[in-house]
């Protein structure tokens, strides 16, 4: 035997290295079922971008995560994992300072701005990686529809459409807007007899804030717009939320989640004073490329105003308003089914 | 820092070779070498290998009614490497190594405290493919991962087997920094759990 393999072994080593070379070729990558996590290093940053689902037409939705604090995978979710990812592929990101990303950079290095740019350099990478001729598509979530305008509005043109759901573009303005939807809401509810105790509560919470937009007092109506989406869904106004990952339930390690998140969040929301300072909303008339703009009718943390004045403001041709009657700030939780139909059919119309 | 992290890690191997040679007893003799799980369970496993020096000891014998009571306190010289991934995500996978003293108390039962602090530390993180972007040229990076000075502290307990080939066992809660990590500094938490052995002569 030993003297078998002496004879061979340039044979056996020459078979090993093309077996190695066509092992590791680009053509054992399924473009039909995509399963992949790339990092894009940027000014200091590498960031993870799990790529899933069918890039055969090398079309690309990359989504961006809500927060600032949340991650990527968090939308790996119901039909967003079922439908949009068998239609195209999907990008989920974890941006700068959030969860698997990681890094070696000074506080001033994080910013909108820079932030925005990871972005573009996440879509230059993907046309890097899939050809040229790819097609992205850019979506933005809550946070993520902060840093959705900001990134179009440093280079639009690598994208294809536009998606919109719930996006904070004027993260300013939610104070203010919080002051006047909330009430609105708990004197509904209490109309119809929902939870009366708790929106009679509302109401005081909102009668006692205070007119000044701070951190403290933005702080406290945030999150009684989240508990009050909880009491929708309590009373049934709302779907419940939904949350099926499948087999893909994303194994993170929560106390890097976590740690992380209350890290970026002081830099974005304590220091840099997001919500007392950030807007978009003159700007969007510069977003050009068609554009779909999805709210829930009862969306309480980027209250519903926020949809119509994105549609009106956009200076896209083409683009769409569409509002979930069953949902409130996440949509593709509570009515899943027609969330996926919406964006897929903007995603094959504009591609 | 990565530099200083080499000289420093260096200076101390001479240091603990140096001390091997202090006293009549062999290095193996003073040695255990110990192998284990390292991880949260949740998301990121893995192994670790290591080796512990007996520096000092100190032996005290309390007359009870029931007998002596002999309690040891121990200062060991402690070396450990290991690997952690996640197998699901693909995003956490490193090296890290670690070096300092541990504290250990053992009581007449084979009880043992661990209280082990290792000011000297290493991380190492493995990316999957990673392409580096500046401005608009794209290339593919080389090796991809970021290093980390990671002093790390953890306190636990164990259980004592004298004379054996396996020497004991010992359940750890260990918690390391990565430094400089993003704009600060990431702890991160993780149990050890393993077993010591040795290769002294009988």
């Amino acid at each position: 035997m030993q003297k078998i393999i002496q004879n061979n072994i340039k044979g056996i080593a020459i078979a090993l290295m093309v077996l190695g070379i066509v092992s590791c070729s680009k053509d054992d990558v399924n473009l039909n079922e995509l399963d992949e996590t790339i990092f894009v290093r940027h000014k200091k940053a590498d960031m993870p971008a799990y790529i899933h689902g069918n890039a055969a037409e090398k079309v690309f939705l990359i989504i961006l995560h809500g927060g600032p604090g949340g991650n990527g995978l968090w939308y790996r979710v119901n039909s967003i994992r079922t439908e949009i990812e068998r239609n195209n592929a999907v990008v989920y990101f974890d941006q700068r300072g959030h969860n698997n990303a990681q890094g070696n950079y000074s506080e001033k290095e994080v910013s909108i701005d820079i932030m925005a740019e990871d972005v573009v350099a996440l879509a230059k990478v993907i046309k890097a990686k899939y050809g040229e001729g790819s097609k992205l598509f850019l979506m933005g979530h809550s946070w993520g529809g902060t840093l959705g305008p900001a990134t179009l509005l440093k280079n639009q043109d690598l994208f294809s459409g536009y998606i919109n759901v719930a996006g904070a573009h004027d993260p300013k303005g939610l104070y203010a807007a919080y002051r006047t939807n909330l009430p609105r809401v708990a004197n509904e509810q209490i109309a119809l007899g929902n939870t009366v105790a708790y929106w009679k509560n509302i109401l005081d919470v909102v009668q006692n804030s205070d007119a000044t937009n701070s951190l403290t007092a933005f702080s406290k109506l945030n999150i009684a717009s989240h508990q009050g989406e909880q009491k929708l869904e309590a009373d049934k106004v709302i779907n419940a939320s939904k949350a099926d990952y499948g087999d893909d339930q994303p194994s993170n390690n929560l106390s890097k989640i976590r740690w992380n998140s209350a890290q970026i969040q002081d830099m974005l929301v304590v220091e840099q004073g997001l919500f007392q300072k950030v807007t978009f909303t003159d700007s969007l008339a510069e977003i050009t490329i068609p554009s779909l703009v999805l709210w829930g009718k009862y969306d309480l943390v980027v209250p519903t105003v926020f949809a119509q004045e994105a549609f009106d403001n956009l200076g896209a041709n083409e683009k769409e308003l569409f509002i979930f009657e069953k949902s409130a700030h996440s949509p593709m939780l509570n009515e899943p089914d027609l969330f996926s139909a919406k964006v897929i059919a903007f995603i094959n119309r504009h591609k | 820092m990565k530099q200083y992290t080499i000289i420093f890690l260096f200076v101390y191997a001479v240091h603990f070779q140096a001390q091997s040679q202090f006293d009549g007893a062999t290095f193996l003799e003073r040695t255990a070498f110990k192998i284990g799980y390292h991880g949260n369970v949740f998301s990121d496993n893995g192994l670790h290998l290591g080796a512990e020096y007996l520096w000092k000891e100190k032996i005290r014998v309390k007359e009870k009614r029931k007998g002596p009571k002999t309690i040891t306190h121990q200062l060991l010289f402690n070396g450990s490497i290991g690997y952690v991934t996640n197998f699901t995500n693909r995003t956490d996978n490193g090296l890290h190594t670690h070096y300092g003293l541990i504290w250990r108390r053992t009581s007449p039962k084979r009880w043992q405290w661990n209280l082990e602090v290792n000011p000297l530390g290493y991380y190492r993180s493995f990316l999957p493919e990673t392409f580096e972007v500046k401005g608009d040229e794209v290339s593919k990076v080389q090796f991809p991962g970021r290093s980390y000075y990671a002093p790390s502290v953890a306190i636990g307990i164990g259980r004592n087997r004298p004379e054996k080939r396996r020497s004991g066992w010992y359940l750890n809660l260990n918690c390391t920094l990565r430094i400089p990590y993003n704009a600060g500094t990431l702890p991160t938490f993780s149990v050890q759990y393993g077993h010591r052995f040795n290769f002294k002569k009988k």
